[in-house]
């Protein structure tokens, strides 16, 4: 039991790791859902293609780690702002059920165009951050994961300091709170969706391309991140972007602490209990509150 | 200033407002009164853009605004307080009235003063600024959502039963803030059930029924309301 508890910090380390990719995939799910009322099955194919962004900065524009999260930011922006025009922003005010389904379709094609370009091989990337693991206590950790969770507190701060005191960041929570309000406010729907949907897709290709460095890119890498944002965006209420993020590290910490002390297979299965567990108690999620309308 | 000429306006396929016609003259404070589900509500969607009409035109101050979006009417001035007292429950009370000023999010100095304004007008909110607006009494919402509306310096304001569900004290209060606007020459169509509250304040009286104005007269010392219930319900001329 002692030895046990020895890699305690080691496990949560792991999982801070972890977590700090699922709060970025995570966080644009709930922001695009919140606002947008797009439930995006793509988003994991977003992931993906984060990954592919960073391979080409990091592989084949030999740019080092800043640069190539510049590049993989910028394409992303410039994907989410096509998909948003051409898939989405047509179904919008139909039928939630044709944007679900166009969402499902996007993330098929998207797979399949990575299959057909690049092929199955998974790729890896390298971050030019020295290889070998850095002892703290009884903690090992390389560079390039201690810059992963760094990254990730530094997107997330920014974030949420937009959100809270810039125009555009009240536009954007008053839209996901009350349309009819903003609408007569003066915000502009169209122009607030669009940016929701950039920030979304660009904080998924950033989390793609810093988990890239801990998991190999290949097309279909976004199938399983996808389902853990989904479990993550419900256990935190649809919509609530702090819920997301303490969830999110939550999420990562929990796994690998199972995966550490009761064995890998359960890894991936525990997520789904807690979402069970946590709509069966309170169905609005842990920070969702229940919507009331006067 | 407003000119609403025979719109015909609803909900997809049920049309609700019929050959709706109606004139809000500047400085003007008019009222709407209606019985419930006469469309009165309906009507200030309308104008505010939030419904779409499929008939008629709508023009303030000359220009055409009919088939505007709904985010371009404080833009051109005008600002809708809707019914039900709706706010970001989520978001704090300054917030809350700073989304208002949203068209004209640059003119920081203006929108500082202003927020000054609101806040000698409404003492309430100033207290609870900091407060989500999701647990102000149904009272201070009224009030945010009337602060919220004045932050876009509208020339001309559409008011949605702003005394609904309201305690008689806060009803009184709002009367004198609404007087206040009057008297600052802003511009007001406001709809109620309040009889004596849009006897009291109004200039001009239209009654909607069905969809239609049924009956429009002028307020004036010797104002009659004895025969008013009569044109809501359908049996006076
Ligand atoms: N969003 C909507 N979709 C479909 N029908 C609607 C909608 N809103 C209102 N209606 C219908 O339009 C009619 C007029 O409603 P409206 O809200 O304009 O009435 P009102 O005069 O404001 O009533 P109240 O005094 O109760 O507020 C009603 O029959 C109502 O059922
Ligand atoms: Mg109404």
């Amino acid at each position: 039991m002692v030895s046990d508890l020895v890699l305690l910090p080691q496990f949560l380390t792991n999982g801070l790791v972890i977590g700090s990719g699922y709060v970025l995939v995570a966080v644009g799910l709930t922001l695009i859902f919140g606002i947008l009322h797009i439930v995006n099955f793509a988003h994991g194919e977003f992931y993906m293609l984060g990954g592919f962004a960073a391979v080409l900065g990091s592989q084949l524009l030999g740019l080092p780690a800043l640069p190539t999260l510049l590049v993989v930011a910028v394409v992303m922006a410039a994907f989410g702002l096509v998909v948003e025009r051409v898939v989405f922003r047509p179904l919008g005010g139909k039928d939630p059920t044709n944007a679900i389904i166009a969402s499902f379709g996007l993330s098929v094609l998207l797979q399949n165009l990575m299959l057909k370009t690049v092929g199955a091989e998974p790729m890896a990337v390298k971050s030019g951050f020295a290889p070998g693991a850095i002892q703290i206590g009884n903690v090992f950790i390389t560079a390039e994961r201690i810059a992963i969770v760094a990254a990730m507190a530094v997107i997330v701060a920014a974030l949420l300091l937009v959100l809270r005191y810039t125009w555009t960041g009240r536009a954007l929570r008053s839209l996901s709170e009350n349309p009819t309000v903003a609408l007569i406010s003066g915000v502009n729907v169209r122009r607030v969706s669009l940016i929701t949907f950039v920030i979304g897709s660009v904080l998924a290709g950033l989390s793609g391309a810093l988990m890239s460095t801990v998991f190999m890119v290949q097309p279909n890498s976004g199938a399983l991140i996808v389902m853990k944002a989904f479990i993550i965006v419900v256990v935190a209420g649809m919509g609530s972007i702090e819920g997301a993020i303490i969830v999110g590290l939550a999420l990562g910490l929990i796994e690998s602490l199972v995966a550490g002390y009761m064995g890998n297979e359960l890894r991936d299965i525990v997520g789904f209990l807690i979402v069970i567990l946590v709509l069966a108690v309170r169905p609005q999620g842990l920070f969702g509150l229940k919507t009331e309308r006067s | 200033m407003l000119e609403c000429t025979n719109v015909d306006a609803g909900y997809g396929k049920v049309m609700i407002l019929h050959d709706l016609n109606l004139t809000v003259r500047q400085g003007q404070l008019s009222a709407i009164l209606g019985s419930n589900g006469s469309g009165k509500s309906t009507a200030l969607k309308t104008l505010a853009g939030l419904v779409t009409p499929v008939k008629g035109q709508i023009t303030l101050d000359g220009k055409r605004i009919d088939g505007l979006p709904a985010n371009a009417m404080t833009e051109h001035g005008m600002c809708l307080v809707p019914q039900g007292k709706e706010v970001l429950a989520g978001m704090s009370v300054e917030e809350n009235i700073l989304i208002g000023a949203f068209h004209r999010r640059k003119d920081k100095s203006g929108i500082a003063e202003d927020l000054d304004r609101v806040y000698s007008q409404f003492p309430r909110l100033k207290v609870r600024r900091k407060a989500a607006a999701g647990v102000l009494s149904g009272g201070e919402r009224q009030m945010l959502s009337l602060g919220r509306a004045l932050m876009s310096r509208p020339k001309l304001l559409l008011l949605d039963e702003p005394s609904a569900a309201l305690a008689p004290k806060v009803v009184g209060e709002i009367s004198d803030i609404l007087r206040g606007l009057r008297e600052t020459g802003l511009t007001m169509l406001l709809v109620e059930q309040n009889v004596s509250m849009a006897v009291e304040l109004a200039e001009e009286i239209h009654i909607l029924r069905e969809g239609r104005i049924a009956h429009s007269r002028l307020n004036g010392p010797d104002f009659d309301t004895s025969d008013l219930k009569a044109y809501y319900l359908g049996s006076g001329a």
